[in-house]
Order: C-alpha cells, then structure tokens, then sequence
C-alpha cells in the first residue's frame, strides 16, 4: 500500500503563542501605522525607564560644584541644575517616577472602579442607587483638586501619590462598566446561565466579566497620559513625590524655586518629556480604542 | 420644566452636603495627623504628650468627629472660612480679595475657549479629512497633551527673553487698575483657554458631524436654503448642546488648572493662594478652598444644566 495512513500525515504545529503575538503585533502595524510608530515611542520610554541607570550619564542625585547651572553643552546635553546635577539624567530617571505612578495608579482606579461598576449593574436596586450617589460626590470634585487633596492629607511619598490619582480615577471605571453590565446582564447566554443555576459569583466573574475585557482596556490607555499630567501637576505644586527624587514634575517646580527667572533649560526639557509621553500614550490609547471597538472609530 | 429644576436644585443641595462630607473625612479621617501636617515630622516628634493633647484641644480637634464637623458646617454657613495658621489675613477676607483674579481667568478662559474652538470644529466637520481638518486635529491632540503649567512658565521665558517683559507681580483690580489686571489675567487665561478650545473642538467637530447628517438638515438644504445659512441657522444651534454641557464639565478643568497654572505665571490669585496652602500643609485653608472649589464646580455645573433646560425644547417643553 502506498497511500498513507491519515497518522501519518504531519499536522501543522498549532501556532505557538509567541507567534500569535507576533501576528497580532503585525497586523496592528499593517492597520494602523500612526498608532503602532508612536506604540513604538511607548516602548522607547518604557524602556528608558527600565535601563535608566544604563542610559543615565550621571547620578541624578549627585552635585558636581564645578559645574552649577550650566547652560547644555557637550558634558551635559541638557544642562545642570543650580546644585550643578545633569537634567538630562535627571530626565531619563524622572519617567521612572511618572510611568510608575500613572501605571499603578490607572490600574488601581480602574480596576476598583470596574469592579465596583460590575456590582453596581449586576446588583441594581438601592446599592446602586447609593454607589451612584458616592460616584457623583466624588465627581463633584475637579480632579487635581481631589488628588491635591488626598495627596497632601496622606502625607508625601509614591504610594500616596498613586491612590490619590486612581481614587479621581474611580468614577471612570464604576460609570463606564456598570453601563455594560446593565445591557450584557439582559443578555440570552446570561439569561440560560442563570436558568442552568449558575451562582451570583459564578455569573459575575465567569460570563459578564470576560465581556467587560475591552471597555476596561480603553479606559486604562485613554486614562494614562490623564494620569501621568496629574502626578507631574502635583510634583509642580510640591504635594507629589518628595524631592529629591527625579520626577518632572519637581524638576519644574524646583527650576521656579531657583529665582524669579528660571534657566531656560531646566523648564524646557523636563516639560517636552511630559507632553512627548502624554501625547504617545494618548495616540496609542486612541488607536487601541479603534482597534478594540470599530464602531467608536473616529467620534471623539 | 419647573419640576426638573426643582429636582436639579435638590440634588444640587444634597450634592453640596455630600461634598462637605468627603472633605472633611478627606481632611480629617483619612490617616494622617493634621499636627504632623502642620508643624512637620520633626516638630512633631518633639512635641510632648501634653503639648500634642494641648493643642488638639486648641483647634477643636479632641471633640467628637461629629460635632467638629457640625462646628465646621456653621462657620461656613456663617460665612467664617477661619484663618491661616502662617498669615495673618482670614480666609475670607482672601477668598474676596484673590477670588475675583481668579473668576476672571476662568471667565476669559471659557470665552476664548468658544472663540477659538466653534470656528476650528465648523471648518474640521464641514471639510472632513482635509488638509484642514488634519492640521486642526493634529493641534487638539497636541494641547490635550501638553501641562498648561509648562506652556505657562515657557511664555513668561519667552516674553522676559525676547521682549525684556513681566507681567506685574502684584494684585490690581479691573476698576481701580484695568491695564495692569489686564496683565495679570491673560497669560493664564489664554493657557486655560486653549487647553479647552482643544476639548471644545474635538466635542464640536463630532456633534456637528452628527447633526449634518440629520433628515431636518437635508431637508433645509433641499428646500434651496443658503447651505451657510442651514448650518448657522439649523445646524449649529443643536450641535453646540453637548458642547456646553462639555463646557460645565471642562470648568472643573479650569479651577483645578489654574492653580498650577497661576503658580507658572506668578498670578497673586485664588489658585495661588491653594499652591501656598498646599506647599505649607495648612490643613484648615485647605480644607475651606477644597469645599469652595468643589461647591462652585458644582453650583456652575447646575447653572449650565439649567441653561441646557432652557436651550433645549425637548427638555423646556416637557
């Protein structure tokens, strides 16, 4: 016999996740070009937050007297500041600070706020009710004025700086999913698993959750550049991280602490890595908002 | 109609109440000693059992957290904020000499905001996808990302560098002194007010994306209307209600902004006033301006509400 047994015949290896990966990153480069180049200016800072003591040419705490506040040259690219520190390492180590604190801080808010929202759209009747009331009062609040609030209230230090930012973060998360649990939980899949017994925790966390997967998604990226100005706002108004820790939000608020007329270099670098990253988070949020849900594409 | 506002005004009110109720669990409950606050890790560490127990009593903080809370309702009521433990000046007489600066900055901000944000949306929604429309989202994305703050302190650099100028330093009032409070108030109100204008013009370009494509607007024009006439006339006025609705929401942007903002540019108003108390970790003032804010937030956001009511015959008729 010279036909093959069908078990013979070599399956085609079932993609590895690796691969998967890889394809997903791919297409979403063929699909949305501006979007991935400026994903790729995220993983840079990223990166640069993760190797900052690589890249850094300096100690971002060191003082070196013999060049106190000089304007960018080829030693300092960036210039020092009056304590005669490097602002460029000063910079590098600073989106260690921001990075960590926006991430912590929308991950905390946003999942609080999702979990809270599920309960909320799950449950109904007068938990909701009074959830809903706590989630206006809270959003009666201007969101910098919340956080200056809690900030100053806990006392300095990173993890106070993150659960204020993600308590202003809460109202966002509890709104957004509550308003998609009300309209999944009507759903025929919900509907037959109820009917089959399913528990409350079982329909909560095994059915209605996973569905919730994308909205959260967005939420978070649109959520981190919001993050990452507030914490360098609260660093500006000295209620955030306490110096001297390199964050950008220091660097600005030392520069005006130094005179009345601030070096040039010492405001301007520190500001532009805050808005490059805000705006690279931004424009990724925006282009996994239109990947994860096309029929937001384009509105707001 | 009349029974909406009314409904709005009672939650106004509750709102209001419940406002109080987080500062003061905020300010008061939340760990954290309000005598660490105000003299320091150090100073407090130095302090006496006695001392500590002394001055508790001082400020009325060894009463229950409820009677504290009621003493610090009737004061507002009575219209005492209390004083700064490092100024001589009440809170009040502060808030009535610094507030006005600061209204201004927010009015003249919310105003350019319009000015520039309608006529960016107008010519982004009716050329979609245009050179244009490109180039004017492009600008929106960019100043949602960019710290007001920042953009503060690099105008008053670049003003000081190239032209030799600074704003005055002092406060003046728009009657006794209008050029110099002129001075003083449009740095940051232009700050804030293009910081909005990017919201205003990303919120406008879409509803009125929206509203073009409506039946009533394909009728207008098919009727032979002058097309800018459908759009001024028809159009417009439908797609701007969401637009002032955003406009109440982004005047949270605006108090809470310009306290950095008024920071940048060194502007003596009620912001500034909130950076010096927040830097100084004076809990009471904090305390008062943090329900100030909030309640002005909130009391502007029923105004714009109201004026939606108004705008709107779908709501005014019912």
């Amino acid at each position: 016999m010279t036909a093959t047994m069908p078990s013979d015949r070599v399956l085609p290896a079932p993609p590895s996740r690796l691969r998967m990966i890889g394809r997903g990153v791919r297409s979403f480069f063929r699909r949305a070009p501006l979007s991935a180049f400026w994903g790729v200016v995220v993983a840079l800072i990223v990166g640069m937050a993760i190797a900052a003591p690589a890249i850094a040419p300096y100690q971002p705490l060191k003082s070196d007297f013999r060049s106190m506040q000089k304007p960018p040259d080829e030693k300092h690219w960036f210039g020092t500041d009056q304590i005669g520190r490097d602002t460029l390492s000063r910079v590098i180590y600073g989106s260690r600070a921001s990075l960590t604190v926006a991430l912590g801080a929308v991950l905390f808010g946003t999942t609080v706020g999702a979990l809270w929202g599920l309960a909320c759209g799950y449950f109904g009747g007068r938990f909701d009710m009074l959830s809903q009331r706590l989630i206006e009062f809270l959003q009666s609040f201007p969101d910098l004025i919340l956080a200056m609030a809690i900030a100053m209230a806990l006392g300095g230090g990173m993890t106070t700086v993150i659960v204020a930012i993600a308590i202003t973060r809460i109202p966002f998360g509890g709104r957004v999913i509550r308003s998609v649990v009300l309209s999944l939980k009507e759903l025929q899949y919900v509907e037959a698993a109820r009917g089959l017994g399913a528990s409350h925790w079982r329909l909560m966390f095994r059915h209605i959750l996973p569905q919730c997967v994308a909205p959260y998604m967005i939420l978070a990226t649109t959520h981190l550049g919001v993050a990452i100005i507030i914490e360098a706002s609260l660093g500006f108004l000295g209620v955030g991280i306490p110096p001297p820790s390199p964050t950008w939000g220091n660097m600005l608020s030392d520069a005006l602490n130094a005179g009345l007329v601030p070096p040039w270099w010492l405001v301007l670098f520190p500001g532009l890595a805050i808005t490059i990253t805000v705006l690279a988070f931004n424009l990724l949020g925006d282009g996994i908002r239109d990947l994860l849900d096309p029929r937001l594409r384009g509105s707001v | 109609m009349y029974s909406y506002i009314a409904r709005r005004l009672v939650f106004g009110a509750l709102t209001v109440i419940g406002v109080s109720i987080m500062v003061f669990v905020i300010m008061r409950i939340l760990p954290g000693d309000p005598l660490v606050a105000l003299f320091g890790p150090e100073g407090y560490a130095k302090l006496t059992d006695n001392e500590r127990a002394h001055y508790m009593a001082e400020l009325g903080l060894s009463d229950p957290l409820w009677v504290q809370y009621l003493a610090w309702v009737k004061d507002i009521a009575n219209g005492n904020f209390g004083r700064s433990f490092f100024r001589s000046e009440s809170v009040a007489d502060m808030i009535l000499r610094r507030g006005p600066l600061t209204a201004e900055i927010a009015l003249l901000s919310v105003m350019l905001s319009w000015i520039v944000g309608i006529p960016v949306a107008i010519i982004s929604a009716l050329r979609p996808n245009t050179i244009a429309d490109s180039v004017a989202r492009f600008a929106s994305i960019l100043f949602l990302a960019v710290p007001g703050f920042w953009v503060g302190m690099l105008i008053v650099l670049a003003l000081l560098f190239w032209f030799g100028y600074r704003a005055p330093l002092t406060g003046a009032s728009l009657f006794s002194d209008p050029k110099a409070n002129l001075e003083l108030v449009v740095g940051p109100a232009v700050v804030l007010g293009l910081g909005q204008a990017a919201y205003i013009a990303r919120m406008g370009r879409s509803s009125l994306l929206e509203v073009i494509r409506e039946d009533y607007v394909r009728t207008a024009r098919a009727k032979g209307l002058n097309s800018k006439l459908v759009i001024a006339v028809h159009a417009l006025p439908n797609a701007l209600l969401p637009v002032i609705t955003l406009s109440g929401v982004l005047l949270g942007l605006v108090l809470a902004g310009s306290i950095p903002v008024e920071r940048a540019f060194a502007t003596p108003g009620l912001g500034y006033a909130m950076f010096t108390a927040v830097s100084e970790r004076d809990v009471f003032v904090m305390q008062n301006l943090v329900f100030l804010y909030a309640a002005v937030f909130v009391v502007l956001n029923i105004l714009v509400d109201l004026t939606i009511a108004f705008l709107d015959p779908r709501i005014r008729l019912r």
